[in-house]
């Protein structure tokens, strides 16, 4: 298929990890958000983590592109004439 | 959440102009790295039933519940990678019925095919009903659509989403949508558990605070009366294990299909394995839940079942049972007169459907409530989309191209694959109006299902290990099957239930400790006349020709070459490494 999966995914965890972070960020020395969550700031937290693994994901999505495209020629294939 | 439902869209029309045949429709091109597939596997799987259920199970019953994943899925999943797909995917069957036309004949199909085409649907409605009932108990959209119009808004909605990404891009948008949600309902469920596990005092907190035979899974399985279940170890391990778990993952097109959009042969059997190493660790995202919301004891600040029970205005303090504890678990409330629901005893009801929901209201904090809340939304989708997406595979290849068109051309199917999909749709909702109307169609649905898919497991069974079988051997032992399961339902009865809707109503003549071990029985049933009536008429008719079944009948299909392949890619290989992880699992909450 021509779109790698790891792009979408990477894309929409960044979107919300990069939210949840702001979030977080902004409302950080509010107590009365995080008493629920026993004084963590989970939004700030998670948010980064879910912004690292989109960040990652993306990454892999785009370096591999050329794995999953049919339609573009494969590295090894360049130079053999046009495929299908 | 909004970036969510954009997403979703989104992927709908990138893919859209992949979708050139009916191949890339329904089955994706058979173009997607295991992994990919391995993830939509679970995620389809994954819908309100399970999640909701399994939470509520976990609230209700202990850890005992994950007997569902460890022992009613992982080593159906392990034998259908290793086994059973080298049949699916390389006997170019496009769908679960069409391989019982090419073993069988065609009234197996048909059977088959119909069946399933109405499960589905119904299936997907009842999903559909759930997420719209749960949206309105949370009043999630509280204030922005006024309250009588929730239900339906909720409804239509969901189902105009999934509607346009599977109209869009077909089997490979699900897929891609399933795994996003399967990402998402991680993320959700994760940092819910670790929170709640500080909370309680981690796993040591709720052995305390919890009855021992909530906190093993094996402890008391001897003997019915001695655990949660209400089930002695021979009912679970061969009705729950064997018959009902085989039948589902080994035989339902719904998983199957993921599978089979895998890109090559070693692709399809790896699927079912990749699938089964996060189904295993899933118990701790949606089965913890439920029993941390039980051991968090309400004296902890802020409770958000106050939230939910001030609507009712009752704020009452319940003293805590040491029998049943029910921790944050609010009671039922009678959604016409909004009274607390009360028993036959007058004990209140509690509404153990809600230990998920409740557990994000009361943790997390705004900001990543909304992770929460769609990562509950997204499992919902996933379910109701991997039904529609069986739906309408059913529906072009086994119905409509076998018995009303057979001669379309390939556009014409792919515009009727397009054309089940809004009809799959607009019957679920109809479906899940039904659910809503009638107080008792979801148990007699949740029946039916049982009571058909019971059966399947040893038409599959004989149909793929013995050459011998044959069409009309297959096809009287379903019905036999078929019909044994209702008899045995007819004939007994679970303790403390009346006749009628949970059995008994020819005579009762035996009396089981809980529905769930009737519910094993009669899969045991159904699966026993089955294998009998299947032998014993395949033995009187005649054979199909030996050359006919190559690719179709395990003794005559030649093993899949895996000699290019170094041991670690061995779908073998795989299967040892899950169950072994398995085997150290049921060890450590033994």
């Amino acid at each position: 298929m021509g779109l790698d999966i790891r792009i979408p995914l990477g894309l929409i965890f960044l979107a919300i990890g990069g939210m949840m972070s702001i979030f977080g960020l902004i409302t950080r020395g509010s107590a009365t958000i995080y008493e629920k969550s026993m004084g963590i700031n989970l939004n700030l937290t998670w948010g980064a983590i879910m912004f690292v693994f989109g960040l990652v994901m993306f990454l892999i999505g785009r370096r591999k592109k050329w794995q999953d495209d049919p339609v573009t020629p494969r590295p090894w294939e360049r130079g053999t004439g046009i495929r299908h | 959440m909004l970036v969510y439902f954009v997403f979703v869209l989104g992927i709908g029309f990138a893919l859209k102009r992949y979708m050139r045949t009916s191949n890339d429709f329904f089955l994706a091109g058979r173009s997607i790295p295991a992994w990919v597939c391995g993830l939509a596997f679970i995620s389809a799987n994954l819908g309100a039933q399970e999640v909701i259920g399994m939470g509520a199970s976990g609230a209700k019953y202990g850890i005992i519940t994950s007997h569902f994943y460890w022992i009613g899925a992982i080593p159906a999943m392990v034998f259908v990678g290793v086994f059973m797909m080298p049949f699916y995917y390389g006997s170019k069957a496009r769908s679960v019925p069409e391989y019982l036309r090419m073993r069988f004949d065609e009234k197996t199909r048909a059977v088959n095919a119909f069946s399933f085409a109405i499960m589905t649907v119904f299936s997907s409605g009842i999903s559909m009903y759930a997420m719209a009932l749960l949206i309105q108990t949370l009043g999630l959209f509280h204030g922005i659509i006024p309250d009588q119009y929730i239900f339906h808004v909720s409804v239509f909605l969901s189902a105009i989403i999934v509607l346009g990404y599977i109209f869009l891009g077909g089997l490979t948008s699900a897929i891609y949508n399933e795994v996003l949600q399967f990402f998402l309902i991680v993320a959700g469920f994760a940092p819910l558990v670790w929170i709640g596990l500080r909370n309680v005092g981690g796993w040591e907190g709720i052995k305390r605070t919890l009855p021992t035979n909530m906190t093993h899974s094996w402890q008391g399985m001897a003997h019915a009366s001695t655990n949660t279940l209400g089930v002695e170890w021979v009912g679970l391990a061969m009705g729950l294990g064997f018959v009902l778990s085989f039948g589902y993952w080994c035989t339902d097109f719904l998983v199957i299909q993921r599978a089979m959009a895998a890109d090559s042969e070693v692709s399809a059997r790896k699927v079912p394995l990749i699938a089964a190493i996060p189904k295993m660790f899933f118990p701790f995202l949606v089965i913890l839940p439920g029993l941390i919301a039980v051991s968090v004891t309400s004296h902890m600040a802020g409770t958000p079942a106050a939230v939910i029970h001030s609507r009712t205005a009752s704020g009452h303090a319940v003293p805590l049972d040491e029998q049943h504890p029910h921790g944050i678990i609010p009671q039922k409330i009678d959604p016409i007169n909004g009274q607390p629901v009360l028993d036959t005893n007058g004990n209140p009801v509690y509404n153990y459907d809600l230990a998920i929901p409740v557990m994000l209201l009361h943790f997390f904090p705004t900001g990543i409530l909304g992770l929460g809340l769609t990562a509950l939304l997204a499992s919902f989708m996933s379910g109701m989309a991997g039904n529609v997406t069986a739906f309408n595979t059913v529906w072009t290849y086994d119905i409509y191209q076998a018995y009303i068109n057979k001669k379309g051309t390939d556009a014409h199917y792919l515009w009727m694959g397009r054309m089940a999909t809004i009809g799959g749709v607009v019957l679920s909702i109809g479906a899940a109006y039904a659910v809503t109307n009638f107080n008792n169609i979801m148990d007699a649905l949740q029946l039916v299902f049982s009571i058909v898919n019971a059966p399947l497991f040893a038409t599959f069974l004989l149909g793929m290990f013995w050459k011998r079988t044959t069409g009309h051997g297959a096809f009287t032992g379903l019905i036999a099957g078929t019909a044994a399961a209702l008899v045995h339902h007819g004939l007994t009865l679970p303790t403390d239930a009346l006749p009628g809707m949970h059995g008994g109503w020819l005579a009762v003549v035996h009396h089981y400790p809980s529905d769930m071990a009737q519910n094993f029985w009669t899969a045991i049933f159904a699966f026993s006349v089955n294998l009998v009536v299947t032998i014993g008429v395949s033995l009187a008719t005649r054979p199909r020709e030996e050359a006919d079944l190559v690719g179709l009948v395990y003794s005559l299909t030649p093993k899949p070459a895996e000699g290019h392949l170094s041991w670690y890619q061995k779908p073998s290989a795989l299967a040892v490494g899950v169950l072994a992880i398995l085997i150290v699992l049921n060890l450590v909450f033994a």
